[in-house]
Protein backbone atom coordinates (compact mmCIF):
# COMPACT_ATOMS: atom_id res chain seq x y z
CA UNK A 1 0.00 0.00 0.00
CA UNK A 2 1.09 4.02 -0.56
CA UNK A 3 2.83 5.64 1.92
CA UNK A 4 1.78 9.24 0.94
CA UNK A 5 -0.77 10.24 -1.10
CA UNK A 6 -1.21 13.72 -2.60
CA UNK A 7 -4.70 14.79 -3.98
CA UNK A 8 -4.90 16.74 -6.83
CA UNK A 9 -7.85 18.34 -6.20
CA UNK A 10 -9.69 20.66 -3.67
CA UNK A 11 -13.53 21.39 -2.19
CA UNK A 12 -15.33 18.46 -0.55
CA UNK A 13 -13.98 15.61 -2.42
CA UNK A 14 -10.06 16.53 -1.62
CA UNK A 15 -11.64 16.41 2.27
CA UNK A 16 -13.03 12.92 1.58
CA UNK A 17 -10.27 11.73 -0.16
CA UNK A 18 -8.17 12.71 2.97
CA UNK A 19 -10.86 11.12 5.38
CA UNK A 20 -9.95 7.61 3.87
CA UNK A 21 -6.34 7.94 3.48
CA UNK A 22 -6.27 8.92 7.60
CA UNK A 23 -8.08 5.65 8.04
CA UNK A 24 -5.82 3.23 6.40
CA UNK A 25 -3.00 5.48 8.15
CA UNK A 26 -1.67 6.84 4.66
CA UNK A 27 -0.25 10.11 4.33
CA UNK A 28 -1.94 12.90 2.66
CA UNK A 29 -0.61 15.69 0.94
CA UNK A 30 -3.10 18.39 -0.29
CA UNK A 31 -1.85 20.85 -3.02
CA UNK A 32 -3.85 24.55 -3.67
CA UNK A 33 -3.88 27.61 -5.61
CA UNK A 34 -3.56 30.73 -4.19
CA UNK A 35 -7.76 31.56 -3.74
CA UNK A 36 -7.72 28.17 -1.88
CA UNK A 37 -5.68 29.00 0.74
CA UNK A 38 -8.25 28.55 3.58
CA UNK A 39 -9.79 25.97 2.33
CA UNK A 40 -11.26 22.88 4.37
CA UNK A 41 -8.45 20.17 2.88
CA UNK A 42 -5.56 22.30 2.94
CA UNK A 43 -5.98 22.39 6.88
CA UNK A 44 -6.88 18.50 6.77
CA UNK A 45 -4.14 17.43 4.97
CA UNK A 46 -0.98 16.07 6.61
CA UNK A 47 0.72 18.26 4.15
CA UNK A 48 -0.17 20.85 1.84
CA UNK A 49 1.71 22.83 -0.69
CA UNK A 50 0.35 25.84 -3.11
CA UNK A 51 1.06 25.23 -6.56
CA UNK A 52 -0.33 28.22 -8.16
CA UNK A 53 -2.58 31.14 -8.96
CA UNK A 54 -6.75 30.91 -8.63
CA UNK A 55 -7.05 30.40 -12.12
CA UNK A 56 -7.18 26.22 -12.51
CA UNK A 57 -5.36 26.16 -15.91
CA UNK A 58 -2.63 27.36 -14.05
CA UNK A 59 -3.29 25.51 -11.05
CA UNK A 60 -5.26 22.33 -10.24
CA UNK A 61 -4.68 21.52 -14.07
CA UNK A 62 -1.52 22.07 -13.83
CA UNK A 63 0.19 18.87 -14.99
CA UNK A 64 3.77 19.98 -14.33
CA UNK A 65 2.79 21.59 -11.01
CA UNK A 66 1.23 18.57 -9.69
CA UNK A 67 3.97 16.43 -10.50
CA UNK A 68 6.56 18.68 -9.33
CA UNK A 69 4.26 18.90 -5.84
CA UNK A 70 4.11 15.15 -5.77
CA UNK A 71 7.93 14.81 -6.49
CA UNK A 72 9.07 18.05 -3.53
CA UNK A 73 6.80 16.31 -1.29
CA UNK A 74 7.78 12.43 -1.70
CA UNK A 75 4.08 11.39 -2.98
CA UNK A 76 3.85 7.99 -4.27
CA UNK A 77 0.64 8.01 -5.62
CA UNK A 78 -1.82 10.40 -6.89
CA UNK A 79 -5.79 10.83 -6.21
CA UNK A 80 -7.22 12.98 -8.99
CA UNK A 81 -10.56 12.83 -7.43
CA UNK A 82 -13.12 14.31 -10.17
CA UNK A 83 -13.18 16.97 -12.30
CA UNK A 84 -9.60 18.64 -13.05
CA UNK A 85 -7.15 15.98 -14.39
CA UNK A 86 -9.52 12.90 -13.21
CA UNK A 87 -10.00 11.61 -17.13
CA UNK A 88 -6.84 13.46 -18.24
CA UNK A 89 -5.20 10.67 -20.17
CA UNK A 90 -2.22 12.61 -20.68
CA UNK A 91 -1.98 12.96 -16.76
CA UNK A 92 -2.50 9.44 -16.27
CA UNK A 93 0.44 9.16 -18.46
CA UNK A 94 3.14 12.11 -16.75
CA UNK A 95 3.04 10.52 -13.29
CA UNK A 96 3.91 6.89 -14.71
CA UNK A 97 6.67 8.45 -16.60
CA UNK A 98 7.70 10.33 -13.20
CA UNK A 99 7.42 6.94 -11.09
CA UNK A 100 4.16 7.61 -9.30
CA UNK A 101 1.15 5.93 -9.30
CA UNK A 102 -2.41 7.51 -10.98
CA UNK A 103 -5.25 6.31 -8.74
CA UNK A 104 -7.48 5.03 -11.43
CA UNK A 105 -7.04 3.87 -14.83
CA UNK A 106 -4.07 3.45 -17.52
CA UNK A 107 -3.78 6.38 -19.81
CA UNK A 108 -4.56 3.81 -22.39
CA UNK A 109 -8.00 2.75 -20.88
CA UNK A 110 -8.83 6.64 -20.06
CA UNK A 111 -8.70 7.32 -23.88
CA UNK A 112 -10.61 4.39 -24.96
CA UNK A 113 -13.40 4.86 -22.96
CA UNK A 114 -13.40 8.59 -22.99
CA UNK A 115 -13.87 9.23 -26.34
CA UNK A 116 -17.26 8.56 -26.79
CA UNK A 117 -17.29 6.53 -29.71
CA UNK A 118 -14.39 4.41 -28.99
CA UNK A 119 -16.03 3.78 -25.66
CA UNK A 120 -19.42 2.71 -27.75
CA UNK A 121 -17.50 0.51 -30.34
CA UNK A 122 -16.43 -1.20 -26.89
CA UNK A 123 -19.57 -1.53 -25.59
CA UNK A 124 -20.58 -3.14 -29.01
CA UNK A 125 -17.57 -5.45 -28.77
CA UNK A 126 -18.50 -6.37 -25.17
CA UNK A 127 -22.30 -7.43 -25.98
CA UNK A 128 -23.95 -4.12 -23.93
CA UNK A 129 -27.11 -2.45 -25.95
CA UNK A 130 -25.85 1.21 -27.37
CA UNK A 131 -28.70 3.63 -28.37
CA UNK A 132 -28.87 3.47 -32.38
CA UNK A 133 -26.77 5.83 -33.84
CA UNK A 134 -23.87 6.31 -35.98
CA UNK A 135 -20.50 3.72 -35.09
CA UNK A 136 -18.22 6.81 -35.71
CA UNK A 137 -17.84 9.86 -35.90
CA UNK A 138 -19.51 11.78 -38.65
CA UNK A 139 -17.60 12.76 -42.49
CA UNK A 140 -19.43 14.81 -45.18
CA UNK A 141 -22.03 12.43 -45.57
CA UNK A 142 -23.66 12.99 -42.62
CA UNK A 143 -27.49 13.70 -44.01
CA UNK A 144 -27.29 10.02 -45.10
CA UNK A 145 -26.17 9.23 -41.37
CA UNK A 146 -28.55 11.00 -39.97
CA UNK A 147 -31.78 9.77 -41.58
CA UNK A 148 -30.20 6.20 -40.82
CA UNK A 149 -30.22 7.12 -37.37
CA UNK A 150 -33.94 8.18 -37.50
CA UNK A 151 -35.15 12.09 -36.23
CA UNK A 152 -35.63 13.50 -32.83
CA UNK A 153 -30.87 12.79 -32.95
CA UNK A 154 -28.40 14.10 -30.62
CA UNK A 155 -25.05 15.61 -31.93
CA UNK A 156 -22.80 14.94 -29.51
CA UNK A 157 -19.12 16.00 -29.32
CA UNK A 158 -16.76 12.84 -29.47
CA UNK A 159 -14.18 14.57 -26.39
CA UNK A 160 -17.59 15.70 -24.54
CA UNK A 161 -18.19 14.91 -21.41
CA UNK A 162 -20.69 16.41 -18.09
CA UNK A 163 -23.76 17.57 -20.84
CA UNK A 164 -21.76 19.56 -22.46
CA UNK A 165 -20.93 19.40 -26.32
CA UNK A 166 -24.56 17.69 -27.02
CA UNK A 167 -27.62 19.34 -29.48
CA UNK A 168 -30.59 18.03 -30.10
CA UNK A 169 -31.92 17.96 -33.76
CA UNK A 170 -35.58 17.47 -34.00
CA UNK A 171 -36.15 17.73 -37.77
CA UNK A 172 -33.80 17.01 -40.90
CA UNK A 173 -33.97 20.76 -41.97
CA UNK A 174 -32.63 21.84 -38.99
CA UNK A 175 -29.47 19.33 -39.76
CA UNK A 176 -27.16 21.31 -41.28
CA UNK A 177 -26.85 24.36 -39.00
CA UNK A 178 -26.49 22.53 -35.91
CA UNK A 179 -24.51 20.46 -37.65
CA UNK A 180 -21.72 23.43 -38.27
CA UNK A 181 -22.58 24.92 -34.42
CA UNK A 182 -22.03 21.52 -32.48
CA UNK A 183 -18.64 20.91 -34.69
CA UNK A 184 -17.55 24.47 -34.19
CA UNK A 185 -18.36 24.19 -30.64
CA UNK A 186 -16.86 21.14 -29.83
CA UNK A 187 -13.37 21.90 -31.24
CA UNK A 188 -13.49 25.08 -29.26
CA UNK A 189 -14.41 23.61 -26.34
CA UNK A 190 -12.67 20.50 -26.46
CA UNK A 191 -10.40 21.01 -29.69
CA UNK A 192 -11.60 18.24 -30.90
CA UNK A 193 -14.55 18.81 -33.33
CA UNK A 194 -15.43 15.25 -33.62
CA UNK A 195 -18.95 14.42 -33.31
CA UNK A 196 -21.35 11.62 -33.60
CA UNK A 197 -25.19 11.09 -34.15
CA UNK A 198 -27.48 9.07 -31.86
CA UNK A 199 -30.74 8.75 -31.53
CA UNK A 200 -32.92 10.96 -28.90
CA UNK A 201 -34.90 9.27 -26.40
CA UNK A 202 -37.56 11.09 -25.08
CA UNK A 203 -37.68 11.37 -21.05
CA UNK A 204 -35.09 8.36 -20.57
CA UNK A 205 -34.15 7.44 -16.98
CA UNK A 206 -30.33 8.59 -16.27
CA UNK A 207 -29.61 4.98 -14.85
CA UNK A 208 -25.60 4.13 -13.74
CA UNK A 209 -23.81 1.65 -12.35
CA UNK A 210 -20.71 1.74 -10.21
CA UNK A 211 -17.98 -0.74 -11.19
CA UNK A 212 -14.61 -1.30 -9.52
CA UNK A 213 -12.29 -4.22 -10.91
CA UNK A 214 -8.83 -5.55 -9.61
CA UNK A 215 -6.05 -6.16 -11.37
CA UNK A 216 -6.39 -10.01 -10.33
CA UNK A 217 -9.26 -9.57 -12.63
CA UNK A 218 -11.87 -9.34 -9.66
CA UNK A 219 -15.16 -7.16 -10.54
CA UNK A 220 -17.91 -5.91 -8.28
CA UNK A 221 -20.66 -3.92 -10.17
CA UNK A 222 -22.89 -1.94 -7.25
CA UNK A 223 -26.71 -1.33 -7.47
CA UNK A 224 -27.88 0.91 -10.22
CA UNK A 225 -28.01 5.10 -9.19
CA UNK A 226 -30.95 6.16 -10.83
CA UNK A 227 -30.10 10.07 -11.74
CA UNK A 228 -32.33 11.25 -13.44
CA UNK A 229 -33.44 14.49 -11.72
CA UNK A 230 -30.97 16.89 -13.79
CA UNK A 231 -31.23 20.33 -14.59
CA UNK A 232 -29.71 21.26 -18.17
CA UNK A 233 -27.92 18.21 -17.77
CA UNK A 234 -26.01 18.68 -14.72
CA UNK A 235 -27.39 16.46 -11.51
CA UNK A 236 -28.95 17.46 -9.28
CA UNK A 237 -30.30 14.51 -6.97
CA UNK A 238 -29.45 10.92 -7.38
CA UNK A 239 -30.64 8.05 -5.61
CA UNK A 240 -29.94 4.36 -5.47
CA UNK A 241 -31.18 1.42 -5.62
CA UNK A 242 -33.52 3.23 -8.59
CA UNK A 243 -37.45 3.10 -7.68
CA UNK A 244 -37.74 2.44 -11.79
CA UNK A 245 -35.15 -0.94 -11.68
CA UNK A 246 -36.39 -4.09 -11.26
CA UNK A 247 -34.18 -7.58 -9.62
CA UNK A 248 -33.86 -8.69 -13.13
CA UNK A 249 -33.58 -5.20 -14.56
CA UNK A 250 -30.49 -4.83 -12.33
CA UNK A 251 -28.58 -8.35 -12.41
CA UNK A 252 -29.23 -7.36 -16.29
CA UNK A 253 -27.38 -3.84 -15.82
CA UNK A 254 -24.17 -5.23 -13.39
CA UNK A 255 -23.65 -7.89 -15.82
CA UNK A 256 -23.23 -5.42 -18.79
CA UNK A 257 -21.11 -3.00 -16.46
CA UNK A 258 -18.95 -6.32 -15.61
CA UNK A 259 -18.51 -7.25 -18.99
CA UNK A 260 -17.57 -4.29 -20.24
CA UNK A 261 -14.92 -3.20 -17.02
CA UNK A 262 -13.60 -6.78 -18.05
CA UNK A 263 -13.68 -6.07 -22.04
CA UNK A 264 -11.45 -2.90 -21.46
CA UNK A 265 -9.22 -4.59 -19.11
CA UNK A 266 -10.34 -2.01 -16.27
CA UNK A 267 -8.42 -1.49 -13.57
CA UNK A 268 -10.12 0.89 -10.79
CA UNK A 269 -13.56 2.42 -10.28
CA UNK A 270 -15.84 3.60 -12.92
CA UNK A 271 -19.16 4.07 -14.04
CA UNK A 272 -20.92 3.32 -16.70
CA UNK A 273 -24.15 5.55 -17.55
CA UNK A 274 -27.50 3.90 -19.17
CA UNK A 275 -30.50 5.40 -20.73
CA UNK A 276 -33.41 3.47 -19.64
CA UNK A 277 -36.70 3.99 -21.74
CA UNK A 278 -40.25 4.02 -20.28
CA UNK A 279 -40.81 0.38 -21.37
CA UNK A 280 -37.66 -0.58 -19.60
CA UNK A 281 -34.87 -1.01 -22.22
CA UNK A 282 -31.09 0.15 -21.34
CA UNK A 283 -28.58 1.82 -23.49
CA UNK A 284 -24.65 2.06 -22.70
CA UNK A 285 -24.60 6.06 -22.98
CA UNK A 286 -20.61 6.41 -21.89
CA UNK A 287 -18.22 5.15 -19.28
CA UNK A 288 -16.94 7.79 -16.60
CA UNK A 289 -13.07 6.56 -15.63
CA UNK A 290 -13.33 8.13 -12.21
CA UNK A 291 -14.86 8.73 -8.82
CA UNK A 292 -17.97 9.78 -9.18
CA UNK A 293 -19.88 12.76 -7.27
CA UNK A 294 -22.80 10.64 -6.07
CA UNK A 295 -20.93 7.72 -5.06
CA UNK A 296 -21.88 8.31 -1.72
CA UNK A 297 -25.04 6.78 -1.96
CA UNK A 298 -23.38 3.75 -3.08
CA UNK A 299 -21.32 3.32 0.30
CA UNK A 300 -24.57 4.21 2.27
CA UNK A 301 -26.69 1.15 1.32
CA UNK A 302 -23.85 -1.08 0.48
CA UNK A 303 -21.46 -0.47 3.31
CA UNK A 304 -18.27 -0.12 0.98
CA UNK A 305 -15.53 2.68 1.14
CA UNK A 306 -15.03 3.26 -2.73
CA UNK A 307 -12.06 5.62 -2.26
CA UNK A 308 -10.09 2.69 -0.05
CA UNK A 309 -11.67 0.16 -3.47
CA UNK A 310 -9.63 2.28 -5.70
CA UNK A 311 -6.47 3.15 -3.21
CA UNK A 312 -6.54 -1.39 -2.95
CA UNK A 313 -6.98 -1.58 -7.03
CA UNK A 314 -4.40 1.21 -7.82
CA UNK A 315 -1.30 -0.42 -5.89
CA UNK A 316 -2.21 -3.85 -6.98
CA UNK A 317 -4.04 -5.39 -4.26
CA UNK A 318 -7.57 -7.44 -4.37
CA UNK A 319 -10.94 -5.57 -3.54
CA UNK A 320 -11.92 -5.87 -0.13
CA UNK A 321 -14.72 -8.38 -1.56
CA UNK A 322 -14.10 -11.00 -4.26
CA UNK A 323 -15.69 -14.15 -5.40
CA UNK A 324 -18.87 -12.62 -6.47
CA UNK A 325 -19.84 -10.10 -9.03
CA UNK A 326 -22.73 -8.29 -7.04
CA UNK A 327 -22.96 -7.35 -3.75
CA UNK A 328 -25.92 -7.19 -0.98
CA UNK A 329 -27.58 -3.82 0.02
CA UNK A 330 -29.48 -2.65 2.24
CA UNK A 331 -31.94 0.24 2.28
CA UNK A 332 -32.40 3.85 0.14
CA UNK A 333 -29.50 6.37 -0.23
CA UNK A 334 -30.91 9.87 -1.86
CA UNK A 335 -27.86 12.75 -2.21
CA UNK A 336 -28.84 16.13 -2.53
CA UNK A 337 -26.15 18.41 -4.61
CA UNK A 338 -26.22 21.67 -2.64
CA UNK A 339 -24.91 24.24 -4.93
CA UNK A 340 -23.95 27.89 -4.39
CA UNK A 341 -27.09 28.83 -6.65
CA UNK A 342 -29.60 31.40 -6.42
CA UNK A 343 -32.34 29.17 -6.95
CA UNK A 344 -34.89 32.43 -7.40
CA UNK A 345 -33.22 34.12 -10.19
CA UNK A 346 -32.80 31.03 -12.25
CA UNK A 347 -29.98 29.20 -10.74
CA UNK A 348 -27.26 32.45 -10.89
CA UNK A 349 -24.18 31.52 -9.09
CA UNK A 350 -23.74 33.20 -5.94
CA UNK A 351 -20.20 34.30 -4.17
CA UNK A 352 -19.80 36.03 -0.90
CA UNK A 353 -18.91 34.46 2.58
CA UNK A 354 -20.57 31.99 4.18
CA UNK A 355 -21.16 33.60 7.87
CA UNK A 356 -23.94 30.69 8.81
CA UNK A 357 -22.96 27.03 7.99
CA UNK A 358 -25.19 24.52 10.03
CA UNK A 359 -25.03 21.29 8.87
CA UNK A 360 -27.98 18.88 9.33
CA UNK A 361 -26.92 15.32 11.43
CA UNK A 362 -28.64 12.68 13.28
CA UNK A 363 -29.54 9.07 12.38
CA UNK A 364 -29.07 8.44 8.84
CA UNK A 365 -27.12 11.54 7.62
CA UNK A 366 -24.07 12.08 5.82
CA UNK A 367 -22.78 15.75 4.53
CA UNK A 368 -19.59 15.68 2.48
CA UNK A 369 -18.08 19.22 2.30
CA UNK A 370 -15.60 21.78 2.41
CA UNK A 371 -17.43 24.68 3.49
CA UNK A 372 -17.48 26.01 7.28
CA UNK A 373 -18.71 29.33 8.58
CA UNK A 374 -16.67 32.09 7.67
CA UNK A 375 -15.21 30.52 4.63
CA UNK A 376 -15.11 32.94 1.37
CA UNK A 377 -16.20 31.14 -1.73
CA UNK A 378 -13.49 31.49 -4.31
CA UNK A 379 -15.51 32.63 -7.98
CA UNK A 380 -13.27 30.32 -9.90
CA UNK A 381 -14.03 27.10 -9.15
CA UNK A 382 -17.27 24.78 -9.41
CA UNK A 383 -20.56 26.10 -6.91
CA UNK A 384 -20.79 22.89 -5.42
CA UNK A 385 -21.24 23.90 -1.15
CA UNK A 386 -21.78 20.03 0.41
CA UNK A 387 -23.47 16.91 -0.52
CA UNK A 388 -26.44 16.16 1.57
CA UNK A 389 -26.78 12.34 1.55
CA UNK A 390 -29.55 10.26 3.59
CA UNK A 391 -29.97 6.52 4.63
CA UNK A 392 -33.26 5.09 5.37
CA UNK A 393 -34.44 1.19 5.45
CA UNK A 394 -37.00 2.32 2.81
CA UNK A 395 -37.41 5.04 -0.07
CA UNK A 396 -40.86 6.35 2.00
CA UNK A 397 -38.46 6.96 4.82
CA UNK A 398 -35.76 8.50 2.81
CA UNK A 399 -37.53 11.02 1.22
CA UNK A 400 -38.88 12.22 4.65
CA UNK A 401 -35.67 12.26 6.39
CA UNK A 402 -34.35 14.44 3.24
CA UNK A 403 -37.46 16.56 4.01
CA UNK A 404 -36.25 16.82 7.96
CA UNK A 405 -32.64 17.09 6.72
CA UNK A 406 -32.98 20.31 4.25
CA UNK A 407 -35.14 22.05 7.06
CA UNK A 408 -32.07 21.90 9.50
CA UNK A 409 -29.77 22.64 6.97
CA UNK A 410 -29.14 26.96 7.72
CA UNK A 411 -27.03 29.19 4.98
CA UNK A 412 -26.62 32.62 4.80
CA UNK A 413 -24.64 35.00 3.46
CA UNK A 414 -24.52 32.58 -0.48
CA UNK A 415 -27.60 32.03 -1.65
CA UNK A 416 -28.22 27.79 -2.13
CA UNK A 417 -30.10 25.32 -4.17
CA UNK A 418 -31.86 24.26 -0.67
CA UNK A 419 -35.09 25.61 -1.45
CA UNK A 420 -34.76 23.74 -4.88
CA UNK A 421 -34.26 20.61 -3.14
CA UNK A 422 -36.86 21.16 -0.41
CA UNK A 423 -39.57 21.43 -4.32
CA UNK A 424 -38.46 18.40 -5.21
CA UNK A 425 -38.78 16.21 -2.37
CA UNK A 426 -42.38 17.66 -2.03
CA UNK A 427 -43.33 16.86 -5.46
CA UNK A 428 -45.62 14.05 -5.91
CA UNK A 429 -44.09 12.35 -9.05
CA UNK A 430 -41.01 12.69 -6.95
CA UNK A 431 -42.61 10.96 -4.15
CA UNK A 432 -44.41 8.06 -6.18
CA UNK A 433 -40.62 7.49 -7.67
CA UNK A 434 -41.94 8.66 -11.21
CA UNK A 435 -39.10 10.78 -12.72
CA UNK A 436 -37.17 11.08 -15.52
CA UNK A 437 -34.46 13.18 -17.47
CA UNK A 438 -37.26 15.84 -17.86
CA UNK A 439 -38.68 16.55 -14.35
CA UNK A 440 -36.85 19.39 -13.08
CA UNK A 441 -38.24 21.14 -16.43
CA UNK A 442 -41.76 20.04 -15.46
CA UNK A 443 -41.16 20.75 -12.19
CA UNK A 444 -39.57 24.29 -12.64
CA UNK A 445 -42.03 25.28 -15.44
CA UNK A 446 -45.08 27.10 -13.31
CA UNK A 447 -42.48 29.09 -11.37
CA UNK A 448 -40.67 30.75 -14.67
CA UNK A 449 -41.90 34.42 -14.64
CA UNK A 450 -44.56 35.38 -17.09
CA UNK A 451 -42.92 37.64 -19.64
CA UNK A 452 -44.20 41.08 -20.05
CA UNK B 1 17.89 39.36 9.98
CA UNK B 2 19.36 36.85 8.22
CA UNK B 3 16.50 33.78 6.52
CA UNK B 4 16.72 31.05 8.94
CA UNK B 5 15.24 33.67 11.41
CA UNK B 6 12.72 35.28 8.89
CA UNK B 7 11.29 31.98 7.76
CA UNK B 8 11.10 31.01 11.30
CA UNK B 9 9.15 33.94 11.97
CA UNK B 10 7.04 33.85 8.92
CA UNK B 11 6.14 29.99 10.08
CA UNK B 12 5.71 30.64 13.70
CA UNK B 13 3.07 33.82 12.10
CA UNK B 14 1.22 31.16 10.94
CA UNK B 15 0.51 28.83 13.37
CA UNK B 16 -1.01 32.06 15.33
CA UNK B 17 -3.81 34.44 15.23
CA UNK B 18 -1.03 37.03 14.77
CA UNK B 19 -1.73 39.15 10.44
CA UNK B 20 1.02 41.38 11.01
CA UNK B 21 3.93 41.93 12.87
CA UNK B 22 6.79 44.50 12.45
CA UNK B 23 10.75 44.42 13.63
CA UNK B 24 13.20 47.12 14.02
CA UNK B 25 17.38 47.71 14.45
CA UNK B 26 18.27 50.83 13.92
CA UNK B 27 17.49 51.48 9.93
CA UNK B 28 16.63 48.71 9.25
CA UNK B 29 12.91 47.60 9.50
CA UNK B 30 10.68 44.39 8.34
CA UNK B 31 7.00 44.19 8.37
CA UNK B 32 5.58 40.57 7.53
CA UNK B 33 1.64 40.60 6.71
CA UNK B 34 0.11 37.25 6.63
CA UNK B 35 -1.81 36.78 3.86
CA UNK B 36 -5.21 35.54 4.92
CA UNK B 37 -7.25 36.78 2.72
CA UNK B 38 -7.41 35.22 -0.90
CA UNK B 39 -8.19 37.90 -2.33
CA UNK B 40 -5.49 39.67 -1.80
CA UNK B 41 -2.13 38.56 -3.75
CA UNK B 42 1.14 40.18 -1.81
CA UNK B 43 2.28 37.92 1.28
CA UNK B 44 4.37 40.23 2.21
CA UNK B 45 4.47 43.70 3.12
CA UNK B 46 7.56 45.66 3.35
CA UNK B 47 9.66 48.22 2.15
CA UNK B 48 11.96 45.52 0.55
CA UNK B 49 10.12 43.64 -2.26
CA UNK B 50 9.57 40.37 -2.22
CA UNK B 51 10.82 38.48 -5.22
CA UNK B 52 8.09 35.40 -5.43
CA UNK B 53 8.29 32.06 -6.88
CA UNK B 54 6.76 32.04 -10.05
CA UNK B 55 5.86 28.01 -10.07
CA UNK B 56 6.27 25.25 -7.33
CA UNK B 57 9.05 23.32 -8.09
CA UNK B 58 13.05 23.03 -7.54
CA UNK B 59 14.96 26.25 -7.13
CA UNK B 60 18.53 27.26 -8.27
CA UNK B 61 20.46 29.74 -8.44
CA UNK B 62 21.69 29.21 -12.11
CA UNK B 63 20.45 26.89 -14.86
CA UNK B 64 22.80 23.66 -15.55
CA UNK B 65 26.30 24.21 -16.56
CA UNK B 66 25.90 28.10 -15.56
CA UNK B 67 27.17 30.09 -12.46
CA UNK B 68 25.74 32.52 -10.15
CA UNK B 69 27.96 34.92 -7.63
CA UNK B 70 24.86 36.40 -6.04
CA UNK B 71 25.45 37.75 -2.54
CA UNK B 72 23.18 39.45 -0.22
CA UNK B 73 24.32 42.92 -0.41
CA UNK B 74 24.86 42.82 -4.05
CA UNK B 75 23.32 45.13 -6.32
CA UNK B 76 21.10 44.14 -8.77
CA UNK B 77 19.20 45.07 -12.38
CA UNK B 78 15.87 45.29 -13.08
CA UNK B 79 14.61 42.16 -15.25
CA UNK B 80 18.10 40.45 -13.58
CA UNK B 81 18.16 36.89 -13.52
CA UNK B 82 18.98 35.49 -10.05
CA UNK B 83 18.05 31.81 -10.51
CA UNK B 84 15.06 29.55 -11.88
CA UNK B 85 12.91 27.41 -10.73
CA UNK B 86 13.07 23.60 -12.26
CA UNK B 87 9.54 22.45 -12.97
CA UNK B 88 9.15 19.16 -15.02
CA UNK B 89 11.90 19.84 -17.88
CA UNK B 90 11.04 23.46 -17.53
CA UNK B 91 13.13 26.55 -16.12
CA UNK B 92 11.12 29.23 -14.78
CA UNK B 93 13.51 32.13 -14.36
CA UNK B 94 12.98 34.45 -10.98
CA UNK B 95 13.98 37.94 -11.92
CA UNK B 96 14.49 41.15 -10.44
CA UNK B 97 11.46 43.50 -9.76
CA UNK B 98 13.53 46.73 -10.26
CA UNK B 99 17.17 48.39 -9.66
CA UNK B 100 18.20 48.05 -5.80
CA UNK B 101 20.29 46.43 -3.14
CA UNK B 102 20.07 42.11 -2.74
CA UNK B 103 19.10 42.47 0.45
CA UNK B 104 18.00 38.72 1.57
CA UNK B 105 18.03 35.84 -0.16
CA UNK B 106 15.90 33.41 1.63
CA UNK B 107 16.43 30.20 0.04
CA UNK B 108 19.20 27.56 -0.66
CA UNK B 109 20.45 25.66 -4.00
CA UNK B 110 18.23 22.54 -4.90
CA UNK B 111 15.23 23.27 -2.17
CA UNK B 112 11.41 22.59 -2.91
CA UNK B 113 9.50 26.24 -3.23
CA UNK B 114 5.84 26.43 -3.30
CA UNK B 115 4.38 28.53 -6.06
CA UNK B 116 3.99 32.35 -4.16
CA UNK B 117 7.10 31.54 -2.10
CA UNK B 118 9.63 34.42 -0.91
CA UNK B 119 12.86 33.82 -2.45
CA UNK B 120 14.92 37.07 -2.23
CA UNK B 121 14.25 40.27 -0.57
CA UNK B 122 15.36 43.36 -3.06
CA UNK B 123 15.72 47.13 -1.58
CA UNK B 124 14.51 49.21 -4.45
CA UNK B 125 16.71 52.17 -5.40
Amino acid sequence: MFKKVLIANRGEIAVRVIRTLREMGIGSVAVYSEADRSSLHVRLADESVCIGPAMARESYLSIPAIISAAKVTGADAVHPGYGFLSENAEFSAACRDNGITFIGPSPESIQMLGHKAEARKMAVKAGVPVTPGTKDCVKKDFKKEAEKVGFPLMIKAAAGGGGKGIRIVREASQLEKEMTMASSEAKAAFGNGDVYFERYIELPRHIEVQFARDSHGNVIAFPERDCSIQRRHQKLVEETPSPAVSKKLRESLEKAAVQLAEAADYVGVGTVEFLLTQNGEFYFMEVNTRLQVEHPVTEYITGFDLVKEQLLAASGEKLTHTGSHSVPYRGHSIEHRINAEDFSRNFAPSVGRVEEWMVPGGNGIRVDTHVYAGYNLPVYYDSMLAKLVIWAPTRAEAVERSRRALAEFKVRGVKTTIDAHQLIIQDADFKAGKTDTGFMERLLAPAEPVKA
Amino acid sequence: MDVKTLTKLTKWMETTDLEEITWRNGEDKISLKLNNNPEQSAAIASSMEPVLSPTIGIFRFARPGKTNHLKEGSSVKNGQELGVVEVGKDFKAVTAPSNGLLKIISIEDGKPVEYGQPLFFVEPR
